[in-house]
């Protein structure tokens, strides 16, 4: 029963901020003079409307699921890993370039390509956490900073180097990977692809890692209360830069999943533009940074952006409501978050590095 | 290097300086009181918002810069009810702001402007510049200093009066203390939450400057994100000059030279993705050689008794 309540109680806040969220919409909505249930409905059929559109939010979700584990992974030892970004766009490039230039068969391609984006996305983000635990630098802002220059590097890798110059396009980006490199598809004809179940996998696999493993245990204990962990053994600094890798590393596995399942080449700024890394983030902060609350929160900020672009197609309102939807979502969780964050406070936590 | 380094390079960059260094004084004061405002990129980019509209809506650019002012104060009581009242954790906050500048700046481009992605008018009047008398004839120093936007001087004269405020004041006294040690500040009778407040207040207007300085001071547009990470790079300045004015004017001061010679660097033939890296990679090696120390001890103290 007590459990039941727990469960309950925890679902509560969510729910309310989806409310709030809605009902933010809902003034903006009118506010532009569009009708709110019809509005809805139309972000709804976006969404959900039939089974292409349902998978298309399973695919667009995918690299958002990635990135929100990687972070929440981060968050949960107490590190504030706001690099997600610049982590997925090396990913991505890594990908690209790895299915190009090695040879042999598609799936020796494609294993190599998922392998080069997690070590070079993994190590960048690595290089944050050492950063931290050598010199003290602020991990937020030397995340936050590592962002621009990944991005800015991963363009200019495609617009000079490798850039693709034998079709007729002007764009930035790499030629397209041999077709048998590709993540194959779930369903004939439909956009969600094998990285959606390596997304679900993984979720699954990192909620029994922080429940059942010692590593995960140091995690959880260096996240909750950072003396007494290091009391009991764990050392910070090789913590964080472990933690730091892994978080990366899987943030760079959401880029080598959409270029090998969606996009199939790097094309600058397709991942940026995207938002895919901050709706990770968020994922992870709607759902406090549980594994599996993660993937839900994903699905739910996936859905709002492509019932956002449904919508869109169908009534005059601007999609760009998503956008303040997922803005008050986040904003009412802050407040929940609260809660836990003054638990850790009176259990004595005074860590530089997450303030 | 003649080429490079000539007046028009330092002209630039004095102007380039005056949003980070606005900004960064902001975040500086609410340091000052213990709160580390990661949202100090979304306020700037609310105010550079709300100058354009405001300009847009008005046709003064003094009721421009004044709208932009007011919003930002509005958009920065968000941040100061949940850190101060709800106790909310700053920095969630912050971010959560930063995504709700995003959020409600490219919604409102939509709604009013109807456009996606920026706006531009032409004929829209920006910041106007200002001629220093005596300065102006000086050879080098009077093309360098003179003709700059009013939000330049403005920023110049506002370290001078921070710095006056927080030493040489007993208000000023008072914030620091609210932030150094609050339970002693408060066994004094001093109102520690409302300092609090005054210090965020403070900060979103010298936000809403920033904004309006970015929009509105060289040319008149409004992009989306266009702060493109300049409310990091303040932060940064702000832990580097320990949270002292005159100490976060000199690293505001290296940013903003660091911006513009990176938009320099593009006539000489170098990829703008590179020298685009130029103000971020600069900023990171600060980091290693000025320990923020001081900085950290307040973070501390914050989250200690504070609240």
């Amino acid at each position: 029963m007590d459990k039941l309540k727990d469960t309950l109680q925890a679902l509560i806040q969510p729910l309310l901020a989806i409310v709030a969220g809605l009902l933010v919409g809902a003034i903006a909505i009118l506010l532009v003079g569009g009708d709110v249930l019809e509005t809805y409905r139309e972000m709804w059929k976006g969404a959900f409307g039939n089974f292409f559109f349902l998978t298309n939010t399973l695919a667009r979700a995918t690299p958002i699921i990635l990135v929100g584990l990687g972070v929440a992974l981060a968050f949960r030892a107490g590190f504030f890993n706001m690099g997600a970004e610049g982590q997925m766009v090396l990913g991505a490039l890594s990908a690209a370039l790895t299915a190009l230039y090695i040879p042999g068969p598609g799936l020796i391609k494609m294993l190599a390509a998922i392998i080069a984006a997690i070590i070079v996305a993994g190590l960048w983000s690595a290089f944050a956490g050492w950063l931290d635990s050598r010199f003290g630098m602020n991990l937020l802002i030397t995340t936050l900073l590592l962002n621009y220059i990944a991005t800015l590097f991963a363009g200019y890798m495609v617009a000079y180097p490798f850039k693709d110059r034998t079709g007729s396009s002007a764009l930035s980006q790499t030629q397209m990977i041999d077709a048998s490199a590709m993540f194959p598809k779930l369903f004939q004809g439909m956009t969600v692809h094998l990285g959606f179940v390596i997304a679900i996998v993984l979720a699954l696999g990192m909620h029994l890692f922080m429940k059942h493993t010692t590593k995960g245990y140091e995690i959880r204990m260096m996240g909750g209360n950072p003396l007494f962990a290091s009391y009991g053994g764990v050392n910070r600094g090789k913590l964080m830069i472990i933690s730091m890798f892994v978080s990366g590393a899987i943030a760079g596995l959401a880029g080598a999943s959409e270029v090998l399942g969606t996009q199939y080449r790097f094309l600058d700024g397709s991942l940026t533009a995207a938002n895919y890394a901050w709706s990770g983030i968020m994922a992870t902060l709607l759902a406090n940074s549980n594994p599996i609350g993660t993937a839900f929160a994903a699905l739910l900020l996936s859905a709002l952006q492509t019932g956002g672009m449904g919508m869109e197609r169908n009534t005059d309102v601007p999609l760009e409501i998503s956008s303040i939807i997922q803005a008050v979502l986040i904003l009412f969780i802050s407040a929940k978050i609260t809660i836990s964050f003054i638990k850790r406070k009176k259990a004595g936590a005074k860590d530089g590095s997450a303030v | 290097m003649d080429q490079l380094f000539d007046v028009s390079l330092f002209a630039a960059a004095l102007r380039m300086v005056a949003p980070i260094l606005l900004a960064a004084l902001g975040g500086a004061i609410c340091a000052r009181v213990g709160l580390f405002n990661v949202g100090l990129e979304g306020m700037i980019l609310v105010g550079a918002f709300s100058a354009i509209l405001g300009n847009y809506l008005t046709g003064s650019i003094t009721m421009a810069v004044l709208f932009s002012v007011v919003c930002t104060l509005v958009f920065s009581l968000l941040f100061a009810y949940m850190s101060i009242n709800l106790q909310a954790n700053v920095i969630v906050v912050g971010i959560a702001l930063n995504f709700l500048a995003t959020g409600l700046t490219t919604f409102s481009l939509r709604a009013i402007f109807d456009v996606k992605g920026a706006y531009y008018d032409k004929d829209m009047k920006g910041l106007p510049k200002l001629d220093i008398p005596v300065l102006k004839d000086i050879p080098w120093l009077g093309d360098v200093l003179s003709g700059q936007s009013i939000l330049v001087y403005a920023a110049i004269i506002i370290v001078i009066v921070l710095q006056i405020y927080l030493y040489k004041t007993v208000a000023g006294f008072r914030l620091l203390a609210a932030g150094e040690n609050p339970i002693a500040a408060r066994s004094l009778g001093l109102h520690v939450k409302k300092t609090q407040y005054v210090a965020v207040l403070i900060c979103g207007a010298l936000c809403g400057l920033a904004g309006a300085q970015l929009s509105l001071g060289n040319v008149t547009m409004f992009t989306e994100g266009m702060t493109n990470g300049r409310g990091f790079i303040a932060l940064v300045a702000t832990m580097l000059g320990q949270s002292n004015p005159i100490g976060v004017a000199g690293a505001s001061l290296l940013f903003g030279f660091m911006e513009a010679l990176s938009y320099r660097l593009q006539n000489f033939s170098i990829p703008s993705n590179i020298t685009a890296m130029l103000p971020f990679v600069v900023t990171i090696i600060a980091m290693i050689f000025f320990k923020n120390s001081g900085y950290k001890d307040e973070a501390k103290k914050s989250s200690g008794s504070s609240r």
